[in-house]
């Protein structure tokens, strides 16, 4: 079956800045993709060559079988990075000029964007203008402008930035509907724990390179943590008898206890039953897989310094996880 | 096409249905008839209504008697009715019939005068000197309004420089006064002169008076008249032309610049193409200039038609502005569409706005000179220079000399391509210039742009 979106050699430049290089994605059809990357990377470069926005200079791009996506627009739905709408439109008015440019009747076009709007629990806001609704409920207005065509193929553009919890809950749910009706779904975000929380397979990019593409499981295989985090109940307790574990490699102080790296091929199970018997401790725990340190592995042989990278990261994530 | 009429539609909604458009448009007519109601009130003079003394020195003797004559009541009476009548004969006919029209005659005929000549005041000193003493003595009582000095040689004039009299008046006269005082002294002068060489003065002006009829410029399929409105009508048209495509040009730049602004113009491009995004907002645009062109037009010709005027408007005429404004306005359209996308804010538009001003009011410069001469050189080769050949071609047609109907068609025909020329060079800006923020592009970027695209 023809995948949803394959980029093949795509490459795009901006002057003397080359914003993407060479890149190959392939998306199958239903499939939950997560592109992420800091900022700069060229996800929305990407995404705007996939969209037709912007065209590649070198390279072929298929969307939903066709060369571009002009052929297929009122089948893609497409939440930008940069979201507007007309500020002296009535939402309701808003909602179905936007269902009407994506192929919908009139009729259906003012139904779908009524029922959107209760889903994103906004039904009040019908017939008030834009401009009168406060920032996070016109990102709620447009993400239901995204769908309301009920897409096979839906692109979000750090759909998660700005967004308060709430509505980050209700995205995350909108977001696993359209999954689970079938749409193929593109999102990218710098925010790590989002992909890891939603993705299916997670594509990292870095200075406009592909540097991963793999299915989110097989990473937390590939990238096995050998990380043990534990606090000794006794914060005074010796950790000699640890570190003369055969299976220990190092022994360092984190922010709430220790870490624990494990030497490779040491089953983290046995070493976590080895260090219980030694000293009493109040937690221990198997290091969970993050991908921004596998990022960070992956570029680190990038000209940014390892420290400035995970400083960059540490702070997206922080904004990622409190939007 | 559908979502080219969709992106047509709002515009022209967003652009109607609102205030701004309604008092806009509504603005130009009430300002022209509050003009029309006002503007005689407000410019036309007042009638002067004046009675007083004037003093002549006359060394001659023989003007003096003349002067009496031709300053007394009933012959400046006559006078006046004279020139009323000649006025009014000229006058279109509803004008003759319209309300105030007497009170607006009466001003336009200069000052209502009745002047009593007075022989020079006597005093001490010269007899010059004694009459500006008596003209100081001028107030609102007692007006003296002038002090006449008769020149030797009025009679028999020379080849001297002097003038044939001199002239003293108050400080507070109105000139309306002071050229009644000099018609009557050249009168009075003229007619001295005439009995001296025994010429039968009546006579000779009867036989010099030759009527002048209004020209009828006789084209090869048509007769009419080559004054008076048809003098109007170039501009007119013209300036249609203008207004239409200012008011669509000026709104799409704006709606543009908000879109792009705004980031809503991602989620237009993720439905539809830039082309179609920026041939829906051109033909939106053009429906609201059509809008007010048709409005305007339709004033104007209820105003002719209430002036039983309406048979001076050739429809021809009407025919080739709405087909000139169209390619206009799609070659305007197009750049302004251009500047839009290429910009960050108005402020910045404003860089980008002069010269294409410049082409739109460029022609102005040369409109009078063109509908003075229209086959002159430069008003042919101009017809045929876009995009001010829809101006200029205008301009000719609507002259009393229009130009051949193969050079008005070849115009239309360089204009469509010009026009064409434009909308592909505009989608190819568009296209770039939508999604880019920062410093705004010169000339030579967007030539890359279009080249890149």
């Amino acid at each position: 079956m023809e995948p949803a979106l394959r980029l093949s050699g795509v490459t795009k430049t901006f002057g003397q800045t080359i914003a993407v290089q060479q890149m190959d994605l392939e998306v199958p059809r239903g499939a939950l993709y997560g592109v992420i990357g800091p900022n700069g990377a060229g996800k929305t470069t990407c995404i705007r060559m996939i969209m037709s926005i912007l065209f590649p200079d070198q390279g072929e791009l298929s969307v939903l079988g066709h060369r571009s996506a002009l052929d297929a627009k009122d089948r893609i739905g497409y939440l930008p990075e940069e979201r507007g709408v007309y500020r002296k439109m009535r939402v309701g008015a808003f909602l179905t000029y936007v269902g009407r440019l994506k192929g919908l009747s009139a009729g259906e076009s003012a139904a779908r964007g009524q029922h959107l709007l209760e889903r994103v629990k906004l039904p009040d806001t019908i017939d008030r203008r834009c401009e009168d609704l406060s920032k996070g409920m016109l990102q709620r207005v447009q993400i239901a402008a995204a769908i309301i065509h009920q897409p096979d193929l839906l692109i979000l553009d750090e759909p998660f930035t700005g967004l308060d919890p709430v509505s980050v809950r209700l995205l995350r749910e909108l977001i696993l509907e359209e999954h689970h009706r079938g749409t193929t779904i593109l999102f990218s975000t710098h925010a790590m724990a989002h992909a890891e929380e939603l993705c299916q397979h997670v594509v990292m990019i870095h200075r406009g390179r592909k540097v991963l593409d793999e299915p989110t499981a097989a990473l937390r295989r590939r990238f096995d943590s050998r990380t043990i985090r534990f606090e000794p109940l006794d914060p005074s307790s010796s950790l000699d008898l640890v570190r003369a574990l055969p299976t220990v490699e190092s022994v360092r102080g984190s922010d709430n206890g220790y870490d624990i790296t494990l030497v490779p091929g040491a089953d983290p199970v046995a070493a976590m039953h080895a260090v219980t018997g030694l000293i009493p401790v109040a937690r221990i725990e198997l290091a969970r897989l993050r991908l921004d340190d596998i990022f960070i592995g992956l570029v680190s042989d990038a000209d940014a310094t390892r420290e400035q990278l995970r400083a960059s990261l540490q702070a997206l994530s922080v904004e990622g996880a409190t939007a | 096409m559908t979502k080219i009429w969709l992106v047509a539609r709002r515009e022209f909604i967003a652009a109607v249905f609102n205030r701004g458009f309604v008092i806009g448009l509504l603005m130009m007519p009430a300002l022209l008839a509050l003009f029309a109601v006002l503007g005689p009130r407000i410019f036309m003079p007042r009638p002067v209504h004046v009675t007083g003394d004037i003093a002549v020195i006359d060394p001659t003797g023989r003007i003096l008697p003349a002067l009496r004559t031709s300053l007394a009541a009933e012959t400046l009476a006559a006078h006046r009715e004279r020139d009323g009548r000649r006025l009014l004969a000229g006058a279109p006919p509803m004008a003759r019939n319209m309300p105030g029209a007497r009170p607006m005659l009466d001003a336009m005929l200069g000052a209502d005068a009745v002047i009593r000549v007075v022989d020079p005041p006597a005093g001490p000193q010269p007899a010059i000197e004694n009459g500006k003493v008596w003209l100081r003595a001028d107030s609102p009582s007692a007006r003296h309004l002038a002090l006449i000095v008769i020149g030797d040689h009025a009679i028999a004039p020379g080849d001297q420089a002097e003038s044939d009299y001199e002239l003293f008046v108050p400080s507070a006269l109105d000139m309306r006064v002071l050229d009644v005082i000099h018609d009557g002294v050249r009168e009075a002068i003229v007619t001295v002169r005439a009995a001296e060489h025994g010429v039968d003065r009546e006579r000779i002006e009867a036989l010099m008076r030759v009527r002048r009829p209004s020209a009828v410029t006789v084209a090869k399929d048509v007769e009419r008249s080559a004054g008076g409105f048809n003098i109007v009508l170039p501009l007119v048209m013209a300036g249609l032309m203008v207004v239409g495509v200012m008011v669509g040009g000026q709104t799409l730049l704006t709606s543009t610049i908000e879109e792009k602004s705004s980031r809503v113009i991602e989620v237009l491009l993720s439905a539809i193409s830039p082309f179609e995004l920026m041939a829906g907002k051109i033909l939106g645009q053009l429906a609201v200039s059509l809008l007010v062109l048709v409005v305007y037009c339709g004033l104007g010709v209820a105003l002719l038609v209430s002036f039983a005027m309406l048979g001076l408007l050739d429809p021809l005429l009407v025919l080739y502005m709405f087909v000139f404004f169209f390619i206009t306005y799609v070659f305007f359209g197009a750049v302004f569409a251009t500047a839009g996308a290429a910009v960050n804010d108005m402020k910045e538009a404003q860089t980008l706005m002069g010269p294409v001003m410049l082409l739109l009011m460029g022609p102005w410069i040369v409109a009078f000179p063109i509908m003075r001469e229209p086959e002159s050189t430069m008003a042919v080769v101009l017809s045929f220079v876009p995009p001010v050949n829809a101006f200029v071609m205008m301009l000719r047609l609507a002259s009393t000399n229009p130009p051949p109907a193969w050079q008005a068609l070849l115009s239309i025909a360089i204009g469509v391509a010009s026009s064409v020329l434009a909308i592909w060079f505009a989608s190819k800006v568009f296209r770039i210039g939508l999604l880019m923020h920062g410093k705004p592009p010169n000339l030579a970027t967007l030539w890359r742009w279009a080249r890149a695209a």
